[in-house]
């Protein structure tokens, strides 16, 4: 006789069941991406009523969108401690698949920002471990793929069937590097100005902005300006400003001592969280063709070329148009 | 009054890089555990918010286990449990909060959602030898800079002026920087005070006008400034001087509160209480103008978890409800809203 909770937030349900000897006997779920924390307590205190205690919990580990997954981990985690239960924690994708029976199949969870969290499946087996994929790459796959959330049924028969999962399936990286040693990196100031100026005549040494320009940029409204310093002089400046729902990358100069220190990915980093915290759809740059320094920076954090714009640089100097979506 | 009576509390924190559990019985501390993130952000130059989380989900079980112990006593003995619920990090608070919720309605105790800032000045509380009366709180710290009038830390405070740009302790960070000094600015500022003239630099004291908002950003453009023009400048004469003008504006102002309410004691909490120019100037002033100065242990200025506890342990003795099932983590809350609803 034994009775288990199942828990999953790894997806925008929040899901809980009550699973008594192999028997599902309640459940309970919200379909609210950004309300895990306030639904599961409720929905759990809800489905308590109906029997007289629970021997174990079973908790989703994952991969879904970190703030959610954690709200079920960290309750779940609790309330075994609170009990002195034990608990067991189950791959998401792995108890998604228990539904399943065609002879290959993929499972995904939407991991936001045009991502895919899945996994492959192929008899009975998984093919690969679990990866994260674009938006545009699911409509290449010819075999079904699906999306439906796992029940507290699958959760709690993996888990008293297979080993326990003990930490979160992260899959994605946090979005933070190590800020390159030594360099300091800041919003702009009017004493800037000078040195940016300097550092623009050398690097783009054809068509530099002149004072004025920098100036008008200065006093312009919906712009992110910074600079980036190492023992108190200006190495590099970065620019975005926000137009109608896209931001464009106006500029992202690095003298050339100091390329290839992780700068310009610091400089590309802060532009991306700029620009989300402004809530626009998408982010466009326009970059010269051979670039070879600065695209595989771009494509690295999801910017796709979408056009090419012939002469804009002058005369034979054509500039590859990038677009980063960002809902 | 017996001690077993008053309310055996433990409090969650997670609001930015410490995990922290304290544990309360009325008054008295039992125990206050912190594991902080710290040193997994030093090498990004500042608190990285998912890895923080990262770092709460993974600490906090054992961060529990460990205050339990110290305290000695058990969950099923804790009468109430307590979380901080804003403001801070929205996905580091949703681990404080999710934790707390687990734990309470696994127990089927009551949870309290208590406002990160008052908590701050509650632990004030925390002597039991003195007496709760009303208050004029200064909690000052790198993530805040606020004047607020406490009334009854439960039911009655609120927000009299905070901030307009930059924390207090970002301005001593920002200027160590400046001075080519250690991190974390505050401390390092400290000592390289002490050999330096305070009234050798007459810098700004900005909005002293302007009722009790403070604004640090002039002081920093000042301060770099004259770093530039004077290159061989007396570091220890800028240190102190930009100390003495952060040190004045904070004390000068939360004195001006407490004239304006009529209120004779004043809460010096927050990491930047730690400062040894802002203790001795508070004592001198408070004790010219007659009034009560109430300065924490160190230990209790930084976030903690003793924190929550004291404050959810005063809310239950006012007879304050719990909050909802599922209370909602806030990021940007207002003092003004000591519990949650
Ligand atoms: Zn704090």
């Amino acid at each position: 006789m034994t009775t288990i909770l199942a828990i999953d937030t790894s997806t925008d349900r929040t899901s809980v069941g009550i699973i008594k000897d192999g028997v599902l006997i309640a459940e309970q779920f919200h379909d609210d991406p950004l309300a895990h924390g306030e639904v599961l307590p409720r929905l759990v205190s809800g489905i308590l009523a109906q029997v007289a205690r629970i021997d174990s919990v079973a908790i989703a580990m994952g991969p879904g969108p970190f703030t959610g997954l954690r709200v079920g981990i960290a309750f779940g985690e609790a309330f075994a401690l609170a009990r002195g239960i034990p608990w067991a924690g189950v791959s998401t994708l792995a108890a998604m698949a228990v539904a399943h029976k065609e002879p290959e199949f993929i499972v995904a969870i939407d991991a936001r920002r045009r991502e895919f969290f899945c996994s492959h499946y192929k008899n009975g087996e998984l093919v690969a471990a679990p990866r994260i994929i674009q938006r545009e790459e699911v409509a290449d796959f010819d075999i079904p793929i699906f999306y439906e959330p796992a029940t507290p049924l699958a959760i709690a028969t993996l888990a008293s069937t297979s080993g326990s999962i003990t930490s979160p399936i992260y899959i994605r990286k946090p979005d933070a590097y190590p800020a390159p040693k030594g360099v300091k990196f800041r919003l702009w100031t009017q004493l800037d100005l000078v040195d940016i100026c300097a550092i623009e005549r050398s690097v783009y040494v054809d068509d530099p902005w002149s004072m004025a320009q920098f100036k008008e940029e200065y006093a312009g409204k919906n712009r992110q300006y910074l600079v980036a310093e190492y023992e108190g002089k200006v190495i590099g400046y970065s620019g975005v400003m926000q137009v109608g729902d896209v931001c464009d990358i106006l500029t992202l100069t690095v003298i050339p001592g100091f390329r290839r220190r992780g700068i310009a990915r610091e400089f590309l980093k802060r532009m991306i969280d700029w620009s989300r915290n402004q809530k626009v759809a998408a982010m466009m740059l326009e970059m010269r063709l051979g670039n070879e320094e600065a695209e595989p920076l771009y494509l690295a954090q999801g910017f796709r070329k979408i056009s090419e714009r012939n002469d804009y640089y002058g005369p034979g100097l054509t500039a590859v148009v990038m677009r980063k979506e960002l809902r | 009054m017996n001690q077993s009576s008053e309310p055996l509390v433990l409090g969650i924190e997670t609001s930015c890089d410490e995990t922290a559990v304290g544990i309360v019985r009325g008054r008295h501390l039992l125990a206050n555990v912190i594991a902080s993130s710290v040193e997994e952000h030093a090498r990004f130059g500042g608190v990285v918010p998912e890895i923080a989380s990262r770092a709460h989900l993974e600490a906090m079980p054992a961060v529990i286990q460990e205050a339990l112990k110290i305290a000695k006593v058990s969950l099923n003995d804790i009468d109430a449990f307590g979380v901080s619920a804003g403001p801070g990090l929205i996905g580091a608070l949703l681990v404080g909060t999710s934790a707390a919720s687990g734990l309470a309605v696994g127990l089927d105790k009551p949870l309290f959602g208590v406002n990160h800032l008052s908590s701050h000045l509650a632990v004030d509380a925390l002597d039991e030898t003195k007496p709760l009366r009303p208050a004029v709180g200064l909690l000052v710290s790198g993530g805040h800079s606020s004047i607020i009038q406490v009334n009854d830390f439960a039911t009655d405070i609120r927000v009299m002026g905070a901030t307009i740009d930059d924390a207090a302790g970002e301005a001593f960070d920002k200027i160590a920087r400046l001075l080519e000094l250690d991190f974390p600015g505050g401390p390092a500022i400290d000592r390289l005070a002490v050999d330096g003239n305070s009234h050798a630099i007459d810098f700004p004291r900005g909005l002293q006008d302007s009722d009790y908002n403070f604004s640090f950003s002039g002081l920093k453009t000042a301060v770099s400034r004259y770093l530039q023009k004077t290159p061989d400048a007396h570091r220890a004469d800028v240190a102190a001087s930009f100390q003495e003008a952060v040190v004045d504006v904070l004390l000068s102002k939360a004195i001006a509160a407490c004239a304006a309410t009529g209120i004779d004691s004043l809460i010096i909490a927050g990491g930047v209480a730690a400062n040894s120019r802002l203790r001795a100037l508070a004592a001198e002033r408070t004790a010219i103008l007659g009034i009560e100065l109430r300065t924490p242990p160190l230990a209790l200025c930084t976030d903690n978890g003793a924190m929550v506890a004291v404050m959810t342990s005063l809310a239950v003795s006012a007879g304050i409800k719990p909050s909802q099932t599922g209370l909602e983590a806030l990021s940007t809350a207002s003092v003004n809203q000591p519990i949650w609803a």
